[in-house]
């Protein structure tokens, strides 16, 4: 019989630190961390050990945890070496335990082996990936939220009671001769309605968190010279795009990463944009302009207070900001989707970043929200879609066996958010996301 | 010489389909049974069809099988269930004369050539190395043959309860199987005990119709087989309904205790879907009535049979309780109801081809497979039939997909999933239920069955003709516009109730849920029902249909995944002790069969693909 490998890596972050943790997982980990470190303490205890190396030399003094299975990360036995934070430390230990039959992990792989022992669902397994890479404080919330299974039990909120519902409706289909009581199909449509709010429900706070995980983008667009690198640099606060009095100067896309509120919202600094651009090169930062105005959540149409000029470069959503307002003599009055600032000392940017957050509709209080997936938004939207099917064909009479077959995908679609189908391309897609040691 | 290519062992309703199939391969085919005058009886209900049940006598016509014709010709009253409901969960359900179903089948099995139908008791077989040999009859006399197909029924150690008496069985007059049963205990197979039961019958003379709601048949009459003729269906009787009450629930529950079920002498599990009237009473027990219907056993008996009271009460409790019963009151119990245990073998211990995985050319169909009814028998016997006379020619199985028939649902269930309680078909099991329909059975399987040579030339005309006339229809519709404020616009949205607006194809029209095709102009041919029933269900279907196609196209991936049949579970990392014995158990031969076998999850299917991968780069 072959046995479950068992795999190391580290699970901090390699460099120089207070302590750096090794995680060992499979059947192996208990005697292989005895052969290094001697007696182990009782499961789920630390012990003071000297790990030592083949040649028996003292590599480091640190504690060692011992996760009994099934009680563990992954499910299996699981060792945690907590060692000094010096990265050859780290290396001699992880050394030592392969000479004695460990192998390296993949990225993911703990999780993944989690998500095999079936001590979390998927949605819980990508959260892993989520928390780990989260930005910022709202989306570490999500994520958590998501990890310790809310949104899991709000799918499986829906999908008991989908079952429910099936479970009637193949009755009235399979035994018509039993009286069933018909009152009881008139109840159906209450609780499909009250089922496809809940689903709406839960795409919002999903879509929100879509959002969260991913992140706003923000394009900052407008005429040549208008000031849009000096905001984005204020807002970075490090001189992050070159900013020069050269109309032109940003040929290429400058991103900035900013944490608003809690949020995370990238900022695009394009290149100036005029409608006869007097060169090639010009002409090809025009079309990347365009393409980011298309991508983002919302653009800051950043235009020089005293020389505005017609700009329509096919913007949906966005936010007038009239700049270098210090030169400035006239009016300045925000208004609604208009903010008046002096990029150059800061003046009326806070008000702008107000109305940004406003504008992009960023809920503030996102205890709620889960960190989600494009792949969850579609499977509640593709399952949402049959349940108003199936209540269609409810209420218009349409043959019960529709009602049922709308129901029987729903069910389905939504069943997959937590444990796939065809998991083979899904799975290595989800792990791939992983970084070695989760 | 006592030799056969297949012998078939049993007379009922998988018996008669495996041997009938069989000998149209051109093969020397035997069917043995006990009493020959009993070939074709109907041991319990005198009905064919109903839900999910004819879905399969359908499939069983559509290869050319027996069952369907032989309910046409002993039809006596037909009905169409769930008629409110979209075609695809319509069902036909004929009640037939118990006399002319039996001879129906018996001149049906005489007209088969290369078939000898021989009497006898099986008391034992012949098996060398795991291969079966030869089967031995009472009388001493020993058929040779390699395969078998073995359709026992309730006849394997069957036991009869009345009460709390009991005496060996298989149905009421014919004796119980011993020492067959015996044989078969012996063998690596594992065995389970279930029951059935069956109401008492009453005297026609002695219940009062006037009293009594009648049902009549549903005009016009429907026929359950694709090549019968009106012609040649008996004439047709009302069925009549009452139900039990609070006196019947309360004479029941007084004598719970002389029950064989509830008292504890019967050990064998019975059908929840087709439950004891004791059973409905414990278990429904805030109702205080069930539906009874009166069915007449045929046009010349005098035997009433009362559906939804099967029962095992002492007789003495079985005549109170039936005179509680409104109509009932004076009505004289002819026949006593009773339970009957038999054995059945766990059908996980079958290939798709219904062939036993320890012993090599021993088939199984119908009851010992786990399954109630008579279509899930006939479909079974039909699949055994085949395959064990493809294994004689020594070609493949023939299996039908679980997208194909619900035979292949049937089959699939049996085979990955097992069963601890009697089976019976429902169209729930069938995830492709709209594909899976009454009006497409031909369309789906008499090619399939024309190819293996087992349909008749009626039955391929009769196809032919519906697939030319079903072609013709749909270029038809597609062609046709309708324009708004037409007379033949006005007529549809008089009928349905549906606007028309915009010039729109007859086709387009046909799509939306209350128009139906008699609305429509017709064509110039008048076209027979079948054909309108499968163009409507096609075209209202569409939608769904598209994506249950696609999600097929999907599974198929993983059903082409075969797994080597050499596969050691013990080998696959990750895997669970638990999931590696049920796989090492059940060997299913494709990812997607595994992946249908209770308790295997995703996530260990994601392991066994990944093993079989390593092995192909291995050998590859």
């Amino acid at each position: 019989m072959i046995e479950k490998k068992t795999i190391i890596a580290p699970a901090t972050a390699s460099g120089r630190g207070g302590i750096s943790v090794i995680r060992m997982s499979g059947p192996r980990s208990e005697v292989i961390a005895q052969e290094m470190c001697g007696q182990l303490a009782d499961p789920w205890r630390f012990k003071r050990c000297e790990i030592r190396s083949g040649e028996n030399l003292v590599i480091d003094s640190c504690m060692v945890v011992f996760f009994k299975s099934p009680h563990s990360y992954t499910g299996d036995d699981v060792i945690e070496f907590h060692c000094h934070g010096n990265p050859t430390i780290v290396n001699l230990v992880i050394e030592t335990a392969i000479k004695l039959g460990a192998v390296v992990a993949e990225p993911g792989e703990f999780t993944k082996t989690a998500f095999l022992n079936d001590k979390i669902d998927l949605a819980q397994a990508e959260s892993v990936a989520d928390l780990i890479n989260a930005q910022s404080e709202s989306a570490v919330i999500a994520a958590n939220s998501s990890l310790t299974g809310k949104f899991s039990d709000a799918i499986n909120n829906i999908l008991d009671e989908l079952t429910a519902i099936r479970v009637f409706v193949e009755a009235n289909i399979d035994f018509p001769e039993e009286d069933v009581d018909k009152s009881l199909l008139n109840t159906c449509v209450d609780r499909l309605k009250s089922l496809s709010d809940q689903t709406t429900q839960l795409i919002s706070s999903t879509v929100g968190g879509v959002k969260l995980r991913d992140g706003y983008s923000v394009a900052i667009v407008g005429p040549p010279n208008a000031g849009k690198s000096t905001l984005l640099n204020l807002l970075a606060r490090e001189n992050v795009a070159i900013t020069s009095d050269i109309p032109g100067t940003t040929r290429d896309l400058v991103k900035v990463p900013v944490n608003l509120d809690g949020v995370l919202i990238e900022f695009i600094d394009t290149a100036g944009m005029r409608d006869n651009p007097e060169n090639e090169i010009e002409k090809e930062g025009i079309n990347r302009s365009r393409e980011v105005i298309e991508k983002s959540n919302l653009s800051l149409v950043v235009q020089d207070a005293n020389r505005i000029v017609e700009f329509d470069f096919g913007m949906e959503d966005f936010i007038s900001v009239y700049n270098k307002c210090d030169l400035y003599g006239g009016q300045k009055k925000n208004g609604e989707g208009v903010f008046y600032i002096t990029a150059t000392t800061g003046q009326g940017v806070p008000e702008l970043l107000k109305g940004l957050v406003n504008k992009l509709d960023i809920d503030e209080g996102q205890e709620t929200a889960f960190l989600s997936r494009q792949r969850h938004v579609s499977c509640l939207t593709e399952g949402g879609l049959r349940i108003d099917e199936s209540l269609t064909s409810l209420e218009e009479g349409q043959g019960l066996e529709l009602v049922a077959e709308n129901l029987k995908n729903s069910h389905r679609v939504l069943g997959e958010i937590l444990r796939p189908l065809s998991s083979d391309d899904l799975l290595g897609e989800i792990f791939s996301e992983f970084c070695i040691g989760k | 010489m006592n030799k056969y290519d297949v012998v078939v062992i049993g007379g009922g309703h998988a018996g008669v389909e495996a041997a009938a199939v069989a000998s149209r391969f051109g093969v020397k085919t035997a069917l043995i049974t006990h009493d020959s005058s009993k070939i074709g009886e109907m041991s319990c209900n005198p009905a064919i069809g109903g839900i999910g049940k004819s879905h399969l006598a359908k499939e069983v016509d559509a290869m050319g099988g027996l069952m369907a014709k032989a309910a046409d010709k002993a039809g006596i009253h037909y009905r169409v269930l769930n008629s409110t409901k979209g075609q695809a969960v319509r069902a036909t359900r004929v009640q037939t004369d118990r006399e002319l179903y039996k001879s129906a089948v018996q001149e049906l099995v005489n007209n088969e050539n290369n078939l000898t139908v021989i009497e006898g008791s099986v008391i034992d077989f012949k098996i060398k190395n795991s291969q079966i040999k030869a089967v031995l009859i009472e009388s001493g006399e020993e058929f040779s043959s390699e395969t078998v197909v073995l359709t026992t029924g309730t006849f394997l150690g069957g036991v009869m309860h009345t009460g709390l008496e009991q005496s060996p069985g298989g149905r009421v007059g014919d004796p119980s199987s011993e020492k067959l049963a015996k044989k078969l205990r012996s063998l690596n197979l594992s065995v389970g005990r279930l029951k059935t039961g069956t109401p008492p019958r009453l005297n026609k003379h002695t219940i009062d119709w006037s009293i009594l709601t009648p049902q009549p048949g549903d005009v016009p009459t429907p026929l359950l087989s694709y090549t019968s003729k009106k012609e040649e269906r008996p004439k047709q009787l009302d069925c009549f309904m009452t139900r039990t009450n609070k006196e019947t629930h309360q004479i029941i529950m007084d004598h719970l205790h002389e029950s064989p079920m509830y008292s504890g002498v019967i050990e064998g599990v019975g059908p929840r879907y087709c439950p004891s009237i004791e059973d409905k009473v414990m278990r429904f027990s805030e109702r205080d009535s069930h539906q009874i219907f009166a069915e007449p056993e045929g046009l010349e008996s005098d035997l009433i049979y009362p559906n939804g009271i099967s029962t095992s009460l002492p007789l003495k409790a079985q005549a109170a309780l039936i005179r509680s019963i409104k109509g009932f009151e004076n009505a004289e119990i002819v026949r006593p109801g009773y339970a009957i245990e038999y054995d059945y073998f766990d059908p996980t211990g079958l290939k798709h081809s219904l062939e036993t995985k320890a012993i090599e050319g021993l088939f199984f169909a119908g009851q010992i497979n786990g399954t109630t009814g008579y279509e899930e028998a006939a479909a079974q016997g039909l699949m055994a039939g085949i395959n064990a006379a493809l294994k004689t020619k020594k070609q493949n199985a023939f299996v039908l997909k679980r997208d194909e028939a619900y035979t292949g649902v049937l089959i699939d269930d049996l085979v990955s999933l097992g069963t601890k309680e009697p089976y019976r078909m429902f169209t729930s099991r069938a995830e492709y239920r709209l594909i899976l329909r009454e009006d497409n059975a031909d369309m789906r399987l008499t090619e399939k069955g024309r190819n293996l040579g087992i349909v008749p030339d009626e039955l391929w005309e009769k196809y032919l003709q519906k697939k030319r006339q079903s072609s013709l229809e749909f270029t038809r519709l597609k062609k046709v516009k309708l324009q708004p404020n037409t007379i033949e616009a006005e007529y549809i949205e008089h009928q349905s109730g549906e606007k028309i607006s915009n010039n729109i194809s007859l086709f387009e029209m046909l799509k939306r849920p209350k128009v139906f095709h008699s609305h429509l102009p017709q064509g110039s041919d008048e076209l027979p029902t079948n054909v309108i029933d499968e163009i409507e269900a096609s075209v209202k279907y569409e939608g769904y249909i598209k994506r249950q196609k696609a999600d097929i196209d999907k599974l198929q991936r993983n059903e082409n995944t075969p797994i080597p049949e050499t596969i050691d579970y013990k080998n696959v990392v990750g895997l669970s002790n638990e999931v590696k014995q049920r796989l090492s158990e059940a060997r299913p031969e494709s990812l997607a069969r595994a992946s249908r076998l209770p308790g295997i999850t995703p996530a260990a299917i994601s392991l066994l693909m990944v093993h079989i991968k390593k092995g192909r780069r291995l050998v590859g």
